[in-house]
């Protein structure tokens, strides 16, 4: 990102679900917001809070406040508003996180867009995206980011964003195969639909130096994970390089399953699951080798991280990410999907050979570059400039459009009230 | 919570009447943090542990800083058994302090602090922790007790190391339970002569709830590993505990039987444990299926696990109805 990047400082608002718990959206939000904090005025506003201190860091000069507060025994606590008990009408029911939403999020959320007077509003999932649609006052650029994909959406959903996407400036993805996407199946006409990855710092420690016998794999062990696959697959690298093991990084539902699967093989000796780490950058560089065999990765974030700690990781080429990350038999290896022969080949292919192993991951440490924040902010920045632009050179347009689009809002706002008054009776 | 950023109560019977005000006012006020320390492990068993100067930085024309130091405190009944560590500018604008493998550090859990000056000392939390030379970690020849430290996050999320001292260890590799019994691999470290000590030396299972009772396995020496070094020769063993004989003592309930490798001359034995990595719990990580044995009293299963001291025992005990 550069300091002189004309287009001034700007005013970035993020809105995000819950920026005190854990996981990538929050993460990614996190780098994102504290690297533009260098140049612009930035703030991460958090429906909401149910904790004292985030989990990680939003960074030093990001503003973080929240709408409404679920912290437990203090005295700020609003679980127990009766406004929180009756069921949200904005957000859309047919977004995944609809039932924590309520006529209170509704509201102050609504009041947070009324007043929002910066120069660009970033919603972060897909929820709250439809609010900034239909709620932000004219003047900020309105950017719906998608951290996971269009085709993984329900239909219903996918009906929910079609009618009121089209009121963004802008729709961004994490890869470049899901903006295909969108704009195959999404009218939007001037709307700008751009793929720009997530970002993923430089680690703190050293990169792998590749002479450890150790896989790593990463992730909440969920079925998509596929982390069965890999055990299995692992078995047959076990088989012939005993010297070898594997440990896997996570916590999740999968875990007595997964334990289960390692007990059945035999395979306790070179099989481990390690728990879960936060940070996991010193866990990548006790490894040689990533693994991913994921059945879908929307974006394909620890396939990075592995990467900028100097490992080539060898994926599955599940669609989203994978392909778009890794440069096959440059940088990392790509195999099919839940072929166990295909992905110990692959593994073995890096285990057989240390002057492979260590070119692709240097080669990884290198192209992995493009993922740092400042990169990767350096591409919002862009996209936002343009957008502030576009917006002040058409601003006449953009008021016809704001009053066009202000008696559709009284319409709406109608038979939500005729809405509320049929739940109330 | 600091009484800053408490919003005032709202009184019982204000419910209903729009609920609390001005939330979008409200900022974060927190208490300041606690120190962080990050912290390298090298390969020796010495941990480096770097971090942030209270306040703006170290200043040099400041002599108060040079008072810093890193406090261990064991936990335990013995409140005076306390480590005091120098903690020095590093030259880079933090503050270090080094635990050279050298430094003897009885066995135990140590709580660690920061003092600044005359101060109380302050707990710190965890940073960063850079471990990987403690993965797969080969100590070299010596007699004397081999040092091995894991810092880790306690539940509460604070800093506190785990600290192991022996002389001989008897380090626990792959194990391979089967029905019939438990093999086990493992490499004796810190004796003079390692196969010496080796030669007629038996593995001795004591079940904790009666002292005295002993069940014992052969020893047989192995090669190394085609991987390891060559001073290594001589230093790996196995032994095949027999479930049976275990399962023979059994009434029900739990048996623990705690595994001692003990040299054929009476000298001290070693406990069988696992320490020669960077997990600082291996119950979880390095677990074993229990299988069912054969026990005159009841059906019953064995399986070997790591104690909260990673130590290596063998536990009897009920067999779980088949599910289904």
């Amino acid at each position: 990102m550069s300091a002189a990047n004309g287009w001034g400082r700007m005013h970035i608002s993020f809105l995000i679900h819950n920026a005190y718990g854990i996981g990538g959206t929050i993460r990614t939000t996190f780098n994102l917001a504290s690297t533009l904090a260098e140049q612009h005025d930035v703030e991460v506003v958090s429906v909401f809070r149910h904790r004292e201190e985030p989990v990680f860091s939003p960074g030093g000069k990001v503003r973080l406040r929240h709408l409404v507060d679920l912290r437990k025994g203090t005295p700020g606590y609003e679980g127990d508003d009766p406004e929180y008990e009756r069921p949200a009408a904005v957000f859309p029911a047919t977004e995944g996180r609809y039932k924590q939403y309520s006529a209170l999020t509704d509201r102050r959320i609504a009041e947070h867009l009324r007043t929002l007077d910066s120069d660009v509003v970033v919603g972060t999932r897909p929820g709250l995206n439809v609010h900034i649609a239909q709620q932000a006052r004219r003047g900020p650029v309105r950017v719906g980011q998608e951290h996971l994909t269009l085709s993984t959406h329900s239909q219903p959903l996918k009906l929910t964003l079609r009618t009121h996407y089209p009121r963004l400036d802008a729709v961004t993805t994490v890869t470049e195969a899901d903006a295909a996407t969108y704009r195959k199946l999404m009218r939007l006409p001037g709307v700008r639909v751009e793929a720009v990855p997530n970002s993923i710092p430089a680690p703190a420690v050293a990169p792998a130096d590749g002479t450890g016998k150790w896989v790593v794999a990463a992730g909440r062990l969920a079925p998509a994970k596929r982390y069965d696959v890999l055990i299995r697959a692992f078995e047959k690298v076990v088989a012939e390089r005993p010297d070898w093991k594997l440990r896997i990084y996570g916590a999740g539902a999968e875990r007595a399953k997964l334990r289960a699967l390692i007990d059945k093989r035999g395979l306790y000796n070179h099989v481990f699951l390690m728990g879960p780490a936060n940070p996991l950058d010193p866990e990548w560089v006790k490894g040689s080798i990533g693994a991913v065999t994921s059945s879908l990765e929307s974006f394909g974030m620890t396939i990075v991280e592995a990467m900028r700690c100097g490992l080539p990781v060898v994926s599955t080429d599940c669609p989203h990410g994978p392909g778009e990350i890794i440069d096959d038999g440059v940088d990392g290896l790509l195999v099919p999907v839940g072929k166990t022969d295909k992905i110990a080949a692959g593994l073995l292919k890096l285990i057989n050979d240390d002057e492979l192993r260590q070119r692709m991951g240097r080669a990884a440490l290198a192209s992995s570059a493009r993922f740092d924040p400042a990169e990767v902010a350096g591409r919002y920045e862009r996209l936002f400039g343009d957008l502030v632009a576009r917006g002040s050179l058409r601003g006449s347009l953009h008021r016809t459009r704001g009053a066009l689009l202000s008696s559709a809002f009284r319409t709406s706002d109608a038979s939500r009230s005729a809405l509320r008054r049929v739940r109330a009776a | 919570m600091t009484p800053e950023d408490r919003t005032p109560p709202v009184p019982a019977n204000a419910a209903g009447s729009g609920g609390p005000t001005t939330p979008e006012e409200s900022t974060i006020v927190s208490a300041p943090a606690p120190p962080r320390a990050d912290c390298i492990a090298d390969s020796a068993g010495g941990l480096t542990f770097d971090l942030d100067a209270p306040g703006s930085g170290p200043d040099p024309s400041e002599p108060g800083h040079w008072t810093a130091a890193l406090v261990l405190r064991r936990r335990g009944d013995d409140e005076a058994e306390e480590v005091r560590l120098p903690l020095a500018p590093d030259g880079e604008g933090r503050l270090r302090a080094v635990l050279p493998s050298t430094v003897a550090l009885p066995e135990g859990r140590w709580d660690v602090y920061a003092a600044f000056a005359d101060t109380e000392p302050r707990r710190l939390v965890p940073g960063l922790a850079d471990l990987r030379s403690l993965v797969d970690r080969r100590p070299g020849p010596s007699t004397s007790p081999l040092a091995v430290r894991i810092p880790y996050a306690t539940k509460h999320g604070n800093l506190s190391l785990r600290s192991w001292l022996r002389a001989p260890h008897a380090e626990a590799g792959d194990l391979h339970p089967d029905a019939s019994g438990l093999t086990a691999h493992g490499r004796l470290h810190r004796v003079a002569d390692p196969a010496a000590w080796l030669a007629d030396a038996v593995v001795e299972a004591r079940l904790r709830r009666a002292p005295g009772l002993v069940v014992t396995a052969p020893v047989t020496r192995e090669k190394r590993a085609d991987d390891a070094p060559a001073e290594e020769d001589g230093q790996d063993f196995s032994f095949t505990l027999d479930y049976a004989r275990l399962a023979a003592e059994w009434r029900g309930g739990l048996d623990v039987w705690d595994l001692w490798l003990c040299p054929a001359d009476g000298s001290e034995p070693a406990r069988l444990a696992r320490l020669l990595d960077d997990v600082v719990d291996k119950q979880q990580v390095f677990a074993y299926p229990g299988l069912p044995v054969d026990a005159e009293y009841a059906p019953a299963q064995a399986g070997p696990y790591y104690t909260t001291d990673n130590d290596l025992s063998v536990r009897i005990e009920e067999r779980p109805p088949v599910a289904g």
